[in-house]
């Protein structure tokens, strides 16, 4: 079932991952991803990957949860572990027809994979303790010295925040639109390319019908409720740091310091 | 000051309308008063709605809000803060993806100090009787609870007066329920003016006020009781009455001197138990059950259906458990159960939407799983309206959206054509609209639109989700109409879910009635109405006749307890008359 999708993994909970600022955990997860490009020998990326693992038991999220999340990028693993297993030069370990697996070759997709699950499993700590609300909040605040330069970052989020609202809507409207046209004997699973293209008019012009009409009824009744721009506007709840927002940040920038020092030493 | 409403003189035209909406409407709103406004679709009654808080600015005449001209550009914002307003779809009009931020949006517009927006927020979810809820997701809430919330989130703006623009129309009989007494505590205990708008009569019974209204016009204006003693006029409004007034009219037709003000249950079943004599004699009770009970051949059948969502995850959940029934050919079964009691997840395994869990589903005796061919049969044989089948109409034009399921059937052309206008005049869509783009025709004709295009499969089975849905009286009158006229033309099985236990209870032959999963009941209509409490405590509304029948029961008359339509009830009231006169 289409409904089964969740999308936007926030789980509420009260760890201190739940309570930190999402403006401090926005920029302490772009730190992390800048200190992940810098990793290149196996003590960054296990410094890294101790890192991750810290945070997801202090996150308290299960294992069994972060490998579901790494579940759907199977293909992509595959790709990156193919291209770079057999198009990397060096030591020759087997070789079969016209491919060869090198020494290097294989510490690189190992690297390669241990990166993009470190990539991931850190940015979906941030989505897994941050409401989707919290973080376009962050986002906005963080962002709000661009509006100088007239740039409508109160609408972005507004934008943002409304179609994370709607997306489990639109899913839910999906599944159904998709049932009522089987039940007229659409087929939407089988038929070559182009027909399955053609199969979709049944369901995405009812979609984008029901998605304008809500629209325009959402715009009227936020009209009703006063709404009128990000002119003017206050918080229910007010962003505000604390001490362990500096914590966090200041380990974070110790962290992408420290890979700095280690691969200015080769490591 | 006492009206918070003046409306003078209104006269509104859309911009590209041919006739008026309002023509020359005067009304005036007083201050904490609850007010209803009845009205058939069309007779501009949201057009008024509209009107009373600067959404729409009258085309002549003046709309003053606590004494503000709502055409002054100036005192919009005023304007809106003091007559908050709340619509028919709750999923259109919430912002936020956490109750409690939802709530806190208007009162964020209107730049509110943070601190008192969090006191606002806790008072309006608890005035909703929604404070337990407030870090939930709009999404996973009943229809009822959201509305709840949208109705918090006006309540949040500290308004004088909140507009409800049929704030039902979508909502289960558990759900109007909610909505409606939230309306009225709050009009009771905060003192906020309520104006009310909806097409179903028994929503007005309690209104400190009650306006019809009709083609732009005020009709009838008064107390409810008042405006509902005008029958004749109503009926020429094409609006029904409750059926507590029809039955008292109809007994006045035979001669009786009833008043026709006694509105409620209670004190219909006074006057009508005071007007005859003591010691009445009992009334024969007619059993139709046997005479209906004939055998038919079977249709369908289900067999130990269970169905379980998401199995295997955190989200599992068992939606029907060991259903065992079986569809008569040529039969009227009405599905009757509240929302979430899983008639949905039932219907869409009998055209193999769904695969059960567990159990199986026989069309002639072959299970529709069997194979693909028969599955792919069953999709045709068994024909599926979903509910609101409107949002599902996307052809450019109305023919060619009902010969969708035809093609897809793979049959000729002048077979499609030939079947796309049976079809349509089934449902009634002449055959000028052939041409016209479905999107652009009026609610009730999408909706006839989309049942041609299941109708147009002639399936042997047609099973149809709450079919009448968010129509007004005569609508839903009308869609039964030519529900019947298909059965009686083609003999095929009819299976309609729905909430509205009065509409069904006079067509079909049997009722099966589900509750948590479960089929807790089955059988023809007098069995089931003998069970009326129970089926209230399910949360099922029980038809009007049949509370009132119990209630003079009660009072020592003795009516027989398979009562639920006004009709039987009018005749056996009459035998009772008629046997005490002897």
């Amino acid at each position: 079932m289409i409904r089964d999708i969740t999308l936007g993994q926030y789980f509420p909970g009260n760890t201190i991952a739940h309570r930190l600022d999402p403006r401090s955990k926005l920029i302490v997860v772009l730190l992390f991803i800048v200190a992940l490009f810098l990793a290149k020998s196996y003590v960054s990326y296990g410094l890294m990957t101790a890192v991750v693992i810290a945070c997801v038991a202090i996150s308290r999220i299960k294992l069994k949860t972060v490998l579901r999340n790494l579940k759907p990028l199977i293909l992509i693993f595959v790709i990156t572990a193919f291209v770079n297993l057999f198009y990397t030069e060096g030591d020759v370990l087997v070789q079969f027809w016209v491919f060869k697996i090198t020494m290097q070759g294989v510490i690189r997709a190992c690297q390669m994979l241990l990166r993009i699950s470190l990539l991931i499993t850190g940015t979906f700590l941030l989505t897994y303790t941050t409401s989707p609300l919290a973080l376009t909040d962050g986002m906005e605040s963080l962002l709000s010295p661009l509006k100088k330069i007239h740039l409508p970052v109160h609408e972005l989020a507004m934008m943002m925040s409304i179609a994370l609202r709607f997306i489990p809507t639109l899913v839910e409207e999906t599944d159904k639109i998709m049932s009522a046209q089987k039940a007229r004997g659409a087929n939407f699973d089988t038929g070559k390319f182009t027909e399955k293209a053609k199969a979709l008019l049944p369901l995405l012009v009812p979609l984008f019908v029901s998605a304008s009409r809500r629209a325009d009824e959402l715009a009227v009744a936020m009209e009703c409720r006063c709404y009128h721009g990000g002119e003017g506007r206050t918080r229910m709840k007010v962003l505000t740091l604390h001490t362990r927002d500096g914590v966090v940040l200041l380990l974070g920038v110790v962290l992408l310091a420290g890979m700095i020092v280690l691969r200015s030493f080769g490591l | 000051m006492s009206s918070i409403i003046e409306i003078k003189n209104c006269t509104f035209q859309y911009p590209e309308a041919e006739q008026t909406a309002l023509s020359g409407l005067s009304l005036e709103i007083e201050r904490g008063s609850f007010v209803a406004v009845l009205g058939h679709n069309g007779s501009g009654k949201s057009t008024l709605a509209k009107l009373m808080n600067g959404l729409l600015i009258p085309t002549e005449g003046q709309v003053l809000v606590n004494g503000l001209d709502t055409a002054n550009e100036a005192n919009i914002l005023n304007v809106r803060r003091t007559v908050g307003m709340v619509f028919q779809n709750p999923d259109n009009q919430i912002v936020a993806n956490v109750v409690e931020d939802d709530v806190a949006f208007a009162p964020e517009n209107l730049g509110v100090p943070s601190e008192e927006i969090r006191v606002r927020v806790d008072e309006a979810l608890k005035a909703v009787g929604m404070y337990e809820f407030r870090m939930h997701a709009p999404h996973l809430l009943s229809g009822g609870q959201k509305q709840r919330v949208a109705i918090a989130g006006v309540i949040a703006m500290q308004p004088d007066c909140i507009v409800l623009d049929e704030p039902t129309a979508m909502l289960d009989p558990a759900g109007r329920a909610e909505i409606i007494s939230t309306a009225h505590r709050l009009c009771r205990e905060k003192g906020i003016t309520v104006v009310l708008i909806t097409h179903h009569m028994n929503e007005c019974v309690d209104a400190d006020r009650l306006i019809v209204m009709s083609d732009g016009h005020l009709v009838a204006d008064g107390k409810p009781e008042t405006v509902f003693s005008q029958v004749e006029l109503l009926r020429q409004e094409r609006l029904t009455t409750p059926e507590t007034t029809a039955l008292l009219y109809a007994l006045n037709q035979k001669g009786w001197n009833l008043p026709l003000e006694a509105l409620r249950t209670e004190e219909c079943a006074q006057v009508i138990a005071s007007a005859l004599p003591e010691n009445l004699p009992d009334v024969p009770l007619q059993t139709k059950a046997e005479e209906d009970r004939a055998e038919s051949a079977t249709a369908l059948e289900i067999r130990g259906l269970s169905h379980c969502y998401s199995v295997g995850t955190p989200f599992e959940k068992v939606a029907v458990e060991n259903i065992n029934l079986t569809l008569g050919t040529s039969q009227i079964i009405g599905l009757i159960g509240h929302t979430g009691s899983g008639k949905s997840t039932l219907i869409q395994h009998l055209n193999g939407l769904l695969k059960p869990t567990e159990g199986s589903i026989l069309l002639d005796g072959q299970d529709i799983h069997a194979s693909k061919a028969l599955l792919r049969q069953a999709r045709f044989r068994v024909g599926l309206v979903f509910q609101y089948p409107e949002y599902q109409l996307f052809e450019e034009t109305v023919f060619r959206d009902i010969a969708f399921g035809p093609k897809n059937m793979g049959l000729s052309e002048t077979e499609i054509d030939e079947r796309v206008r049976e079809a349509a005049r089934f449902t009634g869509v002449t055959e000028d609209l052939f041409e016209r783009s479905p999107l652009e025709l009026s609610g009730g004709q999408k909706r006839r639109v989309a049942i041609a295009g299941v109708i147009a499969m002639r399936p042997d089975v047609l099973v149809l989700d709450e079919p009448t849905a968010g129509l007004d009286p005569q609508g839903c009158a009308s869609i039964l109409e030519n529900i019947m006229e298909y059965h009686r033309q083609t003999k095929a099985t009819v299976l309609i879910v729905t909430h509205s236990m009065e509409d069904i209870s006079r067509i079909a032959d049997r009722l099966v009635v589900m509750n948590r999963s479960h089929m807790v009941m089955e059988g023809v209509p007098d069995e089931i109405f003998a069970h009326a409490p129970e089926l209230e405590e399910m949360g099922l509304a029980v038809p009007e006749s049949a509370r009132l029948a119990a209630r003079l029961r009660e009072l020592g008359l003795p009516l027989p307890e398979n009562i639920y339509t006004t009709e039987r009830l009018l005749e056996c009231i009459l035998t009772l008359k008629g046997g005490a006169a002897q």
